[in-house]
């Protein structure tokens, strides 16, 4: 397996970066032929990217890809296509009001002077969905079939374009149990067959059943790689997370004398969205004067709990009990949800202030400087819109506005993503000044270290609901060594083993 | 200090009126007329007699008053076409309300009038406002449709029931209650219809100015039409902003028949619009939707229409119809190129 | 008044009325199948009115004339597309500017050329196929040629729109633009594509009007080009559904004008309205559900 010339996809040192951020730093890795090669890392760790390279989606900054012996550049996916690389997308790509028999000849469709020719074609694509057992009706239209097969017509479309490299994007994210073995079946069929796949996931047990060889990304590198003989799940999974920094928590309550009020609880909540189940029957409650921090993998219910407490998604059963007045919010979305980028600092403030009729210069110049002098914002013009701050300055105006509502609960969510590292520890001043003033907060994030390092209590929600729940006892390390253990144990808990 | 967004906004206004100076003597060339004479006699007509600027004025005012309605529409990013309806729906009404009471009320069948029209023309608007908010439709479809309707309909009643025989306009109210003319307090502007309606529509203009941009009504407006979903996540009440307005923007325009009503005619014609509610829509986008705006891109748009009338002679009025719809695509156009290349937008 | 509305003579106008509408509504589907809204068929329908009787009263040939309009129209839609798509402008903005530019192009020219502010001089109209000509009662209709192209459309655009690759690139870029792109289509290309066949098809149901009323005249169009949208929303977007769309439309506007003659129960204006309503119902869905392509309006 490990002979050279049986290398068909290799990176030399490839480097992408998007503005100041180094998504992927001086990469060398050989993918071999015929093996299922499995990239892992955590969210944000530049598997997707590295992958959007191979596929001409993107183009790299630097280094050279050699694909099948020959030094590559693809501008485009139809480049990458035409060399037998297909790539199953996170999100699909597919046309609802198309039949299948449409989404998949589309862009590859055989015509006879203009006229789409169906006989063979349909033939051929039976044959396809027949020898990989897909069980799909050509004549089915997307929006009538399930998710699960949606992701078969993507695999048939790939099959389709006869693509022999064939790279899946956490291709079991959507799945349920049963379907992930179904797809499994289909992946050692494309090996069986000579195929090269190339799996994206964060799923441990995956690896373990599938692949032949491991790469572990962390931060843009390339930090560990492993043939699967010698594959050792406790090792991987302290390579994922990486090395700890000694964490000084800052965290010393003021006064240990508060009164802890209930303000939120969901009780066996049930919540759809679009007819699907995204809550499904979650628990747990917030109380003044703590952190509670929710981690897990995005889109297991998260943004659906904001949505609810915001009122915006209606509960289908159980109970939602919110013992305050407005709740302050810090949503994942900066500028698609946290503010009006058009609007300067006073203005979006004023405009979370209900009791506020009139929007005067100088209230409005006010407020900007009192939040820009409070809370350390860096910019040129105090009247300038937020459109024009720096993604860690927007995210301390959102704060400061909403600290300076002064309601008793605040929801945060992802409050430090896409944020430099002086905001980011600011920010964590903040929350724990706010939690210190007996305010209740609830949490959200994916950073495991984050959640760690300001929390209180800490759920784990998988699949739309808690699945475990730790006091702050279990996470009060006295080395670094039970920290490890314990994100390992969590980190298990977010992706559902055990 | 000027704002890099104001100089842009400066900008494309002025490329765009000079696009469309160039493209408009293109065409008069074209038909072997001579630009400069047009226009200067365009000028001289319109600002060298009281009646010719009079006449601008008068003009002007229907466009300041459904601009503003419009305005209101569009800053919530809804693309209200559906005025020309609208105000036509309104004003039938205010000229019923006004020539039906105007015995019992005197002077106050103005308020009770505009009221009536006000009411009628805001009801004709809360449908597609309605239909957006509970079932998603599109307000562009729907407003236009609406026109169709609203205009099937005043035609029906007022031909069917209310007009005065073998006309198609409703009966004249008293003389006693006409809004005096502007030429009543500046002899300047003998003969012009310009009146008082043009001293309110500029009232109303910087009265939602200020509505816009110095309250929090205006401001949640805004933050709607800017971002929807944020307004949400910031608290707002997105479908009642959408409601109020739709439901305020549509009752302004039927304002509009207050200078035609008690302004001119003294009743409601069929056709008195004439496209006002679409001229309007390039009136509200030349001013970028800012009221303030509007009264220049109206006046602008005034002196265009009775300057038509004023060069007659050496070239058809018509050729302003050309000039004002070349303004609004050379807007549309080089207010995105601006975006793209100086602002480095998009 | 019955049985005047079953007389082959009502038919026939019938089938008359249809063209223009159904040669809106197509043109309408094209570009919005490739996702872009066009609300200006009312003016391209204007302006090639116009154009055409221009060019007959000037060249004397009405073949050349058609082409000649054709040319016309297909510079305004290279115009709307460069604005729409090259340069991403709303496009209901762009239609509403597209409409008064149209309207007021064709009253000055008509005003400067002619010195009507009515209607210009009666033209020739397209000349029809005699021996069809010569059916009885009929005959008007069954001979002229965009007639027969209009019923022929409903085929040809069936069978272009759900059998062609061309048909199917279309509709890929109007229902999932991203999408297409992943597969190496040309999303802009194939909007201009759909945008010039509207250009087209709106002018020739503009010509045909100002050719079978034997001149153009200020208001002839009358709304139909927004009629044609409210047919195209009706029939979903689908050239059958469209066809029968415009048949009934066809229908409302001779009892109009059967009513007008014959005097009714049913106020003429109520009978003009009906498409109007009957949109909007259908658009709340009380008539089915309705969907446009997905990514209708939406610039890319």
């Amino acid at each position: 397996m490990d002979s050279e010339n049986n290398v068909i996809v290799e990176y030399r040192e490839v480097t992408k970066k998007f503005g100041n951020f180094t998504a992927n730093d001086s990469i060398s890795l050989k993918i071999y032929g015929n093996t299922i090669h499995s990239v892992i890392g955590e969210n944000g760790a530049g598997k997707s990217t590295l992958m959007k390279i191979l596929f001409g989606i993107y183009s790299q900054d630097g280094g050279e890809l050699i694909v099948k012996g020959k030094p590559v550049k693809f501008k485009s996916p139809l480049e990458a296509i035409s060399d037998n690389i297909g790539m199953l997308h996170q999100h699909f790509e597919l046309i609802e009001d198309f039949t299948i028999f449409e989404n998949v000849i589309l862009g590859s469709e055989i015509t006879n002077t203009g006229v789409i020719e169906t006989k063979d074609t349909r033939k051929r694509i039976i044959d396809l969905i027949d020898k990989y057992k897909l069980g799909l009706d050509i004549d089915n239209k997307i929006s009538e079939v399930s998710i699960s097969e949606k992701q078969k017509v993507e695999i048939l479309k790939l099959l389709f374009r006869n693509s022999e490299i064939l790279i899946f994007d956490e291709p079991t994210s959507v799945l349920s149990p049963v379907e992930v073995d179904e797809f499994f079946k289909i992946i050692r069929m494309f090996k069986a067959e000579g195929k090269t796949i190339i799996l994206i996931t964060h799923k441990l047990n995956e690896i373990k059943e599938l692949a032949d060889r491991v790469s572990v990304l962390r931060k843009g590198k390339l930090v560990y790689e492993v043939n699967s003989n010698e594959l050792d799940l406790e090792v991987l999974s302290r390579e994922i997370i990486g090395p700890m920094e000694v964490t000084h928590l800052t965290d010393e309550r003021a006064g240990t004398d508060y009164d802890s009020e209930l303000l939120l609880s969901f009780d066996s909540v049930s919540v759809k969205k679009d007819n699907v189940l995204k809550l499904n029957g979650i628990s747990f409650h917030v109380s003044s004067g703590e952190v509670y921090g929710i981690c897990g993998v995005e889109g297991n219910g998260q943004s659906e709990i904001v949505d609810t407490i915001i009122g915006a998604l209606k509960i289908s059963a159980g109970s939602l009990k919110l013992n305050t007045g407005d709740v302050s919010l810090v949503p994942d979305d900066r500028i698609g949800k946290g503010m009006i980028k058009e609007f300067n600092i006073g203005e979006n403030v004023l405009l979370r202030e209900k009791n506020v009729t009139h929007f005067t210069k100088k209230n409005i110049k006010e407020t900007s400087e009192k939040v820009i002098s409070e809370y350390d914002v860096r910019l040129s013009d105090s009247l300038s819109p937020l459109a024009s701050l720096s993604g860690g300055n927007q995210q301390k105006v959102i704060f400061g506005r909403e600290t300076g509502l002064d309601n008793k609960m605040m929801v945060l969510v992802h409050p430090t993503r896409g944020v430099d590292i002086n905001s980011s520890a600011f920010i964590y001043k903040i929350i724990i000044e706010q939690r210190n003033k007996n305010k209740g907060i609830l949490l959200i994030s994916s950073d495991l270290e984050e959640i760690l390092k300001l929390s209180d209590r800490i759920g784990v929600i998988f699949k739309g609901r808690i699945s475990q729940e730790y006091p702050k006892s279990d996470f009060t390390f006295s080395n670094d060594e039970d920290k490890h253990n314990f994100m390992v144990k969590v980190g298990k808990a977010m992706i559902g083993i055990e | 200090m000027m704002s890099r967004k104001l100089k842009a906004n400066m900008l494309s206004i002025a490329l765009s009126l000079l696009t469309t100076i160039i493209l408009t003597s293109i065409l008069l060339l074209a038909i072997g007329k001579n630009p400069l004479m047009v226009y200067s006699m365009l000028i001289s007509e319109v600002f060298g007699t009281g009646y010719g600027l009079g006449q601008a004025i008068f003009k002007a005012t229907p466009l300041i008053i459904c601009g503003c309605g419009l305005a209101l529409c569009f800053q919530a990013s809804l693309f209200n076409i559906g005025a020309e309806g609208q105000l036509n729906a309104g004003a039938f009404a205010m000229s019923i309300a006004a020539y039906t009471f105007d015995d019992y009320l005197g002077f106050g069948v103005l308020p009770f009038a505009i009221i009536c029209g006000f009411i009628v023309s805001a009801l004709w608007g809360l449908i597609p406002a309605f239909l957006k908010i509970k079932r998603g439709i599109s307000e562009v479809i729907t407003t236009i449709m609406m026109n169709f309707i609203a205009l099937a309909l005043v035609n029906y009643f007022l031909i069917d029931f209310i007009a005065v025989k073998s006309t198609v306009r409703t009966e004249k109210i008293l003389d006693s209650v006409f809004i005096p003319k502007l030429s009543d307090f500046f002899g300047s502007f003998q003969g012009s219809s310009a009146n008082l309606t043009f001293v309110f529509a500029i009232l109303l203009a910087v009265f939602l100015y200020y509505m816009l941009y110095k309250t929090r009504f205006g401001y949640e407006i805004r933050a709607v039409g800017l971002n929807p979903t944020a307004s949400k996540y910031l608290g707002i009440k997105t479908n009642k902003i959408i409601m109020w307005s739709f439901l305020l923007g549509a009752g302004i325009t039927s304002l509009v028949g207050i200078n035609f009503i008690f302004g001119y005619k003294g009743y409601y014609e069929f056709g008195f619009s004439n496209n006002l509610g679409f001229t309007s829509i390039a009136v509200t986008l030349l001013a970028k939707n800012n009221p303030i705006g509007i009264i220049f891109t109206a006046f602008l748009f005034g002196v265009l229409d009775y300057g038509g009338l004023a060069v007659n002679t050496i070239v058809p009025k018509e050729i302003m119809l050309v000039f004002q719809a070349l303004v609004i695509l050379s807007i549309l156009a080089i207010d995105k190129i601006v975006k793209i290349y100086y602002l480095k937008e998009d | 008044m019955i049985e005047s509305i079953l007389s082959l003579t009502f038919l026939a106008q019938v089938l008359r009325m249809f063209t223009p509408y159904y040669l809106g509504a197509s043109a309408a589907n094209f570009s919005e199948r490739g996702g872009v809204i066009n609300i200006a068929i009312e003016g391209f329908m204007i302006i090639s009115a116009f154009g055409y009787a221009f060019f007959t009263l000037t060249f004397g040939n009405p073949f050349l004339s058609v082409f000649m309009t054709l040319i016309l129209a297909t510079a305004f839609s290279f115009l709307y597309a460069l604005l729409t798509i090259k340069l991403k402008i709303n496009q209901i903005v762009t239609g509403v500017g597209f409409n008064l530019l149209m309207a007021g192009t064709a009253k000055f020219l008509m005003m400067f050329v002619y010195q009507s502010s009515s209607n210009t001089p009666a033209i020739q109209p397209i000349p029809g196929i005699s021996l069809l000509n010569s059916i009885p009662v009929i005959g008007k209709a069954a001979g002229d040629y965009i007639i027969i192209f209009a019923f022929v459309l409903i085929f040809l655009s069936q069978f272009i729109l759900f059998r062609t690759r061309f048909g199917l690139r279309l509709r890929s870029v109007g229902e999932n633009p991203e999408a297409a792109e992943t597969l190496g289509i040309k999303v802009r290309l194939y909007k201009l594509y759909g945008v010039l066949i509207c250009g087209v098809l709106s002018s020739l149901g503009g010509m045909w009007l100002a050719s079978n009323q034997s001149s153009f005249s200020d208001g002839m169009i009358a709304g139909r080009g927004y009629i044609a949208i409210a047919a195209m929303i009706i029939g979903k977007w689908k050239p059958v559904n469209i066809f029968f769309a415009c048949l009934m439309f066809a229908f409302f506007e001779g009892l109009e004008i059967t009513l007008q003659i014959s005097g009714s129960f049913l106020p003429t204006q109520i009978v003009q309205m009906l498409p109007y309503v009957i949109t909007i119902l259908v658009l709340i869905g009380f008539i089915g559900k309705t969907s446009p392509p997905a990514a209708d309006g939406v610039p890319y």
